[in-house]
């Protein structure tokens, strides 16, 4: 007898990755919360050691609208236009 | 119309069955084997083609086909005729309300609790009554798990990788109920979001296990609804304003109908008497923070509307308990999705 797969065969999808710059030093640093509590200090201080020990010239915060969802568009078309970098972390 | 999902050669049924746990495609129990007969069947019942797309699922990427909810649908022990109870509840799990990345992932472990209104739930004798969420019944059984599988074998929701769950619920194998509609006295959960009461529905909500109340007491809709709300009042995730399901039983629904109450009512009444100080919040460590002056008289809703809490009537005719069910997470992050079961 036959059975039939019941998962999805996984279609091969190409991701662009944005170029890693060499170095963050005068980047503009985008930071995005997931709104969980605490998540904007840790990345607050994050955002502080990338200026202070690798020279980032300023970070700037976006708040998601929930923990559960990708972050919404006009965060990333905000992030595209005036930051360099970001850096996106949860908060638990 | 071709299946074009892989096949698999196979000796006999246990052997299929033995393959299904090696591939990892069970929720830990033996599966039907999902041979194309059957699967046809499946599909047919539900007058869908194979590679009809039931839901899509933005987070992930992934489009849910009619295929592979019916392979899903035979593993979990349907008969044909759920199919199109199974597909809706798969269509709802898809609407972005719904949300799938969060309570398909999320270490609070929510289940998919289902409801299903209308004929189709006396046709298919889908549970409305004694043992509600216990076992006993086939529909009740397979069509969650049915959906549950999907989860799992389509959507990549497995324990451990994409599915964090901390504690996970028993309810994560299978969470369907009917409402009684043929004794409740109110207004069926599918009329109140919108739908006639001939057309069958299936609303799905992310939710933790049901919490069941007592109240051998009272014989009014205000002492048995005071008890409940004094249960509830501290329940589920308490700072995060989810929504709740009410499962009102047999004895309760009799006594608080007696009193004239409807399901709007009911929600008002529970909607006033589950809120919490602030105070009370900041010295149980719900909220962050040391206790403020005026915080004692500075009260937050346990949900953000009295439309937040869905009462359902089920549950056996004889005993004095009924349930709440807490939403997973916040009513922000899921919110409960009612459709329409198409035949």
């Amino acid at each position: 007898m036959e059975i039939l797969d019941p998962t999805t065969e996984a279609t091969a999808q190409s991701i662009a990755y944005a170029p890693r710059p060499a170095s963050l030093e005068g980047k503009r640093v985008g930071l995005i919360e997931n709104t969980k509590f605490n998540s904007d200090r840790l990345l607050a201080k994050i955002g502080d050691i990338l200026k202070a020990e690798y020279g980032a010239a300023e970070t700037r915060m976006w708040r998601k609208h929930n923990s559960s969802v990708p972050a919404h568009q006009e965060i990333i078309e905000e992030l595209k236009r005036t930051s360099d970098v970001m850096v996106a972390g949860i908060g638990d | 119309m071709l299946l074009t999902s892989r096949r698999y050669s196979v000796a006999d049924p246990v052997e299929a069955i033995e393959l299904c746990f090696e591939k990892g495609w069970t929720d830990g129990l033996p599966v039907v084997p999902p041979t194309e007969e059957r699967v046809r069947a499946m599909l047919d019942a539900a007058r869908l083609r194979p590679g009809d797309q039931v839901a899509y699922i933005a987070h992930r990427a992934v489009s849910v086909t009619a295929e592979k909810v019916a392979i899903n649908a035979v593993m979990a022990g349907c008969r044909p005729e759920y199919m199109p109870v199974v597909a809706a509840a798969v269509e709802g799990i898809g609407e972005p309300a719904w949300s799938y990345h969060g309570p398909g992932t999320s270490t609070a472990g929510a289940a998919v609790l289902t409801v299903v209104n209308g004929p189709i739930a006396r046709e298919l004798d889908i549970n409305a009554g004694d043992n509600l969420f216990g076992p006993g019944w086939r529909a009740n059984a397979t069509i969650g798990r049915a959906v549950r599988l999907v989860m799992r074998n389509v959507c990549g929701s497995r324990p451990g990788t994409l599915d964090r769950g901390t504690l996970g619920h028993p309810g994560k194998l299978s969470y369907v109920i009917a409402e009684n509609e043929a004794e409740s006295p109110w207004t069926p959960l599918h009329v109140e979001r919108g739908f006639r009461p001939e057309q069958s529905t299936v609303t799905v909500m992310a939710a933790e296990a049901p919490h069941q109340f007592y109240n051998q007491l009272s014989n009014t809709a205000e002492g048995v609804l005071t008890t409940l709300a004094d249960d509830m009042r501290i329940s589920g995730n308490v700072m995060g304003q989810p929504q709740y399901m009410l499962v009102i039983a047999g004895e309760h629904m009799r006594t608080i109908a007696k009193d004239g109450w409807i399901k709007a009512d009911i929600r008002r009444f529970v909607f006033e008497h589950t809120k919490n100080s602030h105070a009370h919040l900041r010295r149980t460590h719900r909220m962050a923070g040391p206790v403020k002056p005026g915080d004692e008289a500075l009260m937050r809703p346990l949900v953000e509307s009295p439309d937040d809490i869905l009462v359902v009537a089920a549950g056996g005719r004889a005993g004095a308990f009924s349930a709440y069910i807490p939403g997973w997470g916040s009513k922000r992050s899921s919110q409960a999705v009612t459709k329409e079961v198409k035949r």
